[in-house]
Parts: structure tokens; sequence; C-alpha cells
């Protein structure tokens, strides 16, 4: 059986883990804090209709595939109550054309309703509001999704070593051989071997290759985001204009949250949430619905994206919004990367990344996550 | 600001408390600081995390003595002259300095367990309940009887009762609601007021009732 090493405990290295388990591959995760540490945890929780990024009506179209896979395989990870897109400003108002083309063109099912209507579907809303559409948006716990998917993959025989970090490779001969690890739980060093590596760090990407000589060309891009102490509705809270700052709220459990913001760093081990930003945030979000301003403000948190650098955008084109890198062009035949995506398209980048190891394996099965349904978190545990 | 943290890793015969000394802003979460220690003075620091903002569970700890969610429990509100110390939850075996293993909650549930509570006719939420299992180390039963289903796990049950009139024939056992001494330190710790010791109290009328069938 071939030997695959997948690099990563955030939500695309379990989605990648499971895909690989499931088309027989002897799988071993290696995550260097808990599941879900990295970016994944640190999200939104926003399962996205698409709606956000029609400007590209592929991405959209992607998104909102994935958004129905996902309610299909894991219905109970997900609050489903739609989302709604706002106008709160004559500018907001002017973007509703388009938005509105765009979203028929991306084939995602909205509805346009009354100022009343949706004031009546969520009275928090900025009363002031010039028009209202509602999408298929919903909400997660984004580690709960994370466990789910490496429940699925130990299910199928993986083995998931979390607190387990990448410390070095072995390479030689145009291959990666081994992967160096260090085991925090018993403080041990060891060497493991195997016939594949998949490097899913996300926006640690560049930092785990350049261990293996080889360079990712991915720009960590942190965001902020402001959880309150307590929920304000229960429909996604959208602004109808362009992707900005500060442009969603997102309920689900006993909290709201406001996101987010944009910038580039080199490293996402070196990131903290700027004061202006928080500010920034809770001004955006008092717009859409003022009753933010009056909410005391339980935590702030800020992770990084995996944004792809231009050069990746010259490689292979697997898809518009992430991207996956065979190093082989640098002298190494085994060894991939993958960046960019979103946590809600994680189960179509494994399915891909699938793909490509199935290629230079010479094994035929298919991707089979999108048909069985995702085995529930708690079988992670005992 | 001083830093204490319990450490203990696999082999070793007795924990060890390790100090280091940060910079913090009051205002900061102890997981934030926790996290920081383990990136900038200890990589092989373990402690689990993820949504840093209350609604995963993952961050729970004992700190200065008390069980809390770290995300969101500022340094300057729990800070001592000074100092905080940080230990595993009580309850759990310990897998690697902060980390436990949740198992004995989670391997509770039942395979048809609802995630999704149904609020509105038309509205789905997660149940406030964020699995952290803070209520077992809270509690005087859960850690001295291993086989005790917990706080949590009995109170999910108390809502299927409500909403089924069943419960599975562990909850109605010695295992279950009849352990609990009611000390309510689970419902005192719960950091979303889940209520579980009241809920359990609740489960116990229902039954002594025969309101529940149990199946
Ligand atoms: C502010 C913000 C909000 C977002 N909101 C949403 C949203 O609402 N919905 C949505 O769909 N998407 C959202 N995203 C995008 C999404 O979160 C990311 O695209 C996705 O989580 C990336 O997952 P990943 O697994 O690729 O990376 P990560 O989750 O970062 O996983 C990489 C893992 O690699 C580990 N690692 C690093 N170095 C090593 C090493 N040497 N050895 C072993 N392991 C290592 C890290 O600890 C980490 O856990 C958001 C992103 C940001 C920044
Ligand atoms: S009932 Fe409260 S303390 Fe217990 S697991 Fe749930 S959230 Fe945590
Ligand atoms: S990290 Fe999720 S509850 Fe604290």
């Amino acid at each position: 059986m071939r030997r695959v090493v997948v690099i990563g405990g955030g939500v695309t290295g379990a989605a990648i883990a499971y895909d690989l388990s499931l088309r027989g591959f002897r799988v071993t995760l290696l995550e260097r804090g808990s599941a879900g540490s990295g970016t994944s945890g640190r999200t939104h929780g926003l399962l996205h209709s698409g709606c956000r990024y029609v400007a590209d009506v592929e991405v959209a179209r992607e998104c909102y595939s994935e958004n129905q896979i996902l309610r299909r395989i894991a219905p109970y990870l997900f609050e489903k109550n739609g989302g709604l897109f706002v106008a709160i400003t004559e500018d907001d108002l002017r973007y509703k054309e388009f938005f509105l083309e765009k979203c028929e063109e991306a084939g995602i099912p909205v509805r346009e309703v009354s100022r009343e209507e949706a004031l009546r579907l969520e009275p928090n809303l900025n009363p002031q509001l010039k028009a209202a559409v509602v999408v298929p948006d919903g909400t997660f716990d984004p580690l709960k999704v994370i466990l789910s998917f490496l429940a699925s993959a130990k299910k199928y025989g993986a083995d998931i070593r979390l607190y387990n970090e990448v410390r070095g490779f072995r390479v030689g001969g145009g291959e990666v051989k081994a992967v160096k690890v260090l085991d925090k739980v018993s403080l041990r060093e060891y060497e493991l071997e195997a016939d594949f590596f998949v490097n899913a760090t996300g926006a640690w990407a560049n930092k785990v290759a350049s261990l293996a000589g080889l360079h990712v060309p991915v720009k960590p891009s942190p965001g902020v985001m402001v959880a309150l102490d307590g929920r304000i509705g229960n429909m996604v809270f959208n602004r109808l204009n362009k992707p900005g700052d500060g442009d969603i709220i997102v309920h689900h459990r006993g909290t709201s949250v406001i996101g987010t913001t944009s910038w580039v760093v080199s490293d996402p081990d070196e990131v903290t949430a700027p004061k202006e930003h928080v500010e920034l945030l809770l001004r955006r979000g008092a717009e859409m619905a003022p009753i933010v301003s009056r909410m005391r403000v339980k935590a702030v948190y800020v992770s990084s994206r995996p944004l792809i650098g231009q050069a990746a955008q010259t490689g292979r084109e697997i898809s518009r919004s992430f991207a996956i890198i065979d190093h082989s062009s640098e002298g190494v035949s085994n060894f991939f990367s993958i960046i960019g995506g979103k946590f809600i398209t994680a189960r179509l980048m494994a399915e891909k990344m699938g793909d490509v190891v199935c290629e230079h394996a010479g094994v035929t099965a298919p991707s089979r996550t999108a048909e069985l349904p995702l085995v529930p978190y708690w079988h992670f545990y005992g | 600001m001083r830093l204490v943290v319990r450490r203990w890793k696999e082999g070793w015969r007795a924990p060890r408390y390790d100090v280091f000394e940060v910079e913090a802003d009051p205002s900061e979460s102890v997981l934030d600081l926790v996290e920081r220690v383990s990136l900038k003075l200890d990589p092989t620091l373990t402690f689990e995390h993820a949504c840093h903002h209350g609604v995963c569970g993952a961050c729970g700890m004992v700190v200065n003595g008390v069980e809390r969610l770290t995300c969101v429990t500022r340094v300057g509100d729990v800070a001592r002259n000074g100092v905080i110390l940080v230990e595993p939850l009580h309850g759990f075996k310990v897998v690697s300095d902060l980390v436990v293993d949740k198992s004995r909650m989670f391997s509770r549930y039942p395979d048809d367990t609802r995630t999704l509570e149904r609020v509105a006719a038309q509205v789905e939420k997660l149940w406030d309940c964020v699995e952290c299992g803070i209520c077992y180390s809270a509690c005087p039963v859960a850690c001295s009887y291993p086989s005790y289903l917990g706080p949590s796990v009995l109170a999910w049950a108390f809502h299927r009762a409500v909403e089924e009139g069943r419960v599975p024939a562990p909850v109605a056992s010695r295992s279950g609601v009849w352990s609990c001494h009611a000390a309510f330190d689970c419902s005192e710790k719960c950091p979303v007021n889940f209520q579980p010791g009241e809920k359990i109290m609740r489960l116990r009328r229902l039954l002594l009732r025969g309101a529940v069938e149990v199946v």
C-alpha cells in the first residue's frame, strides 16, 4: 500500500487525509499543535453561499456547490439559517443589479425581500436598510467540522498525529525520502518515510517547504474578527457591496462575529490584531446592525489566509481559488503543496489533491468524499 | 507577568511546574499568552485551541485554581500579583501538558446525537454547550467516579427526554443521573450557563414521575 504523509491538521489537511484514506492510501497526518490550531479554527464559521464572490462567477459557483455537498454529507454540523445581503447606502444599492445578475449566472438561488420582510426576519438589522436579498448561507463551529473530517479519515485507517511538528526532510535522488518530526507528547524525534508528501500547512506552507529547500508562493494575509458577548441574529448579515472590511456578521451558538480585515505579513507566527481594526469592525458592524455598539466584546482574534502569490497563478490551473504546486520543477518529484481556498472548499481541494497524488501513484480510484456521509466528530475520540 | 504551567509528558514520573516571564497586556486572553509562550519560548508546550472566541470548547484549563475557557478569559481579570498558573482540566487523563483526553465525554454520545437545537420553526442552532469538559473537571463525582456519564452528557439527555419522552437506560442508571450529588459546581463553572446541574435535577424529577420512558 502506498504511504502518504500529510502535513498540517487544518481543514485542508484533514480533508486530504480523508480523501486519500478512502482511495486506499496509508496516510499519516502530522500537525504541530492541536486540530485546527492554525487558521482553520479561527474563521468566522461562515458556510458561504458563494454570493460574496459573485464578481468571479466560477469561484461563486464552486462555493455554492461545496455548500450543498457539505449540507448533504454532514447536515448536523451546520446552522442552516440562510443569510441576508443588505444595502444600507445609495452606493450599496447601486451594486444590487449587478449582484442579482451574477447570482443568477452562478446558479445560486437568491430572493429579494422587502424592507419589512427583512426586518421581520432579523429585527436587529438597521431599520434604514434600502434593499435585502436572502441567500443560502449557513454557519458552523470550525473545530467540529475539522474533527469530523479527521474522524472520517481515522475510520478508513489514517494515523492522525497531533502535536507532531515537522522539523526537516531527508531529500535525495530527486525525492523526499523522509520527514523529520518532533513528537511533543513523548519528546521524541523520529523520521518517517513515505512515497508521497503533501504540504497542507496553509499560511505556513513556505516555511515548511523551505525545510526541503523548496518554495511555495504563499502570502500570509491576516484578518481580524470580533466576537460579541451575545447573539444578535440567525441569518448571516452581509453588506450588499463589493467584499470589503467589516461587512459580515456571522452568528453561531451564543455569539455573533464581525469580520474581517486584510493585510499581508511575512510570518504567520508574528501576527496580532491592530486596535484600529477592532474599532473599524465595530463601526462597520454597527452600520448593518446598530445594536452592535451596545454589545460587550467577548473576544478579538486573528488568523492568516494562505493567499496565493503571483507566481503560482502561472502554474497548474486546478481552480481559480486554490493552487496545487507540484515541486518536480524544483527537482523533487513526490512533494506537493496546496494553498488558497476557503474553509468550505476544503473537500474539493482535497479531491483535486487526491487526483494529483493518484495520478503520480498510478491509482485510479475516484474520490468518494462528495457521496459518503461524514463521520460525526465525537468518533474522533475513544 | 509570570506564567506558570503544569507540565507532564509521556513517561514522566511526576509533573513539573515551569515558569515563563512574559510581557502581557491585561486585555489579552490567557490563551493568547499561552500560545505566545509556545511560539517564542517553548515549542514543546502543548495545549488545545481552535476558535479563540468561545464556541469550540477546546481551550478549557484550570487557571489559578478555577476552570475557564482561556480564550475568553482576560489576563487582567485573573492574574494574582502578576502570576497566572495554568493546569490541565481535572477529571480527564492528561495526554501532554495542558492537553487532556476528552473521550470519556465524547464516547458517551449516542450515535444519533442531535447537535442542532430547533429554537423556532425555521431556526436551527448549535447547542450553547461548547463541549469543553469544564463541568467534568468541576464535578466532585466525575473526578472520582470514572464511569459517571457526566454533567454535559446528562444535560443533553434531558433535552432529548423533553423532546421525545425517552432516555437510554444508562442515563437512568447508577452511572447516570442518580450519581449526581447536586453540588452544582458544573453549573457554577460552565462558561455558557448551560446549567447541567439543574437539568440533571429536572431529569430526575421526570424519571420519578414516570414522565419519560427508559429504553
Ligand atoms: C480572518 C479569516 C476569516 C475566514 N473566514 C472564513 C469563513 O468564514 N468561511 C470559510 O469558508 N473560510 C474562511 N476563511 C478561509 C479559511 O479559514 C482558510 O482558507 C482555511 O482555514 C485554510 O485552511 P488550511 O488547512 O489550508 O490552513 P490551516 O488551518 O492554517 O492549517 C495549516 C496547519 O499546518 C500546521 N503547521 C504549520 N507548520 C507545521 C509544521 N512544521 N509541522 C506540522 N504542522 C504544521 C499549522 O499548525 C496549521 O494547523 C477565513 C480566513 C481568514 C483569515
Ligand atoms: S455543559 Fe457547560 S461546562 Fe459542560 S461541556 Fe457544556 S459548555 Fe462545557
Ligand atoms: S479556543 Fe474555542 S472555545 Fe476557546
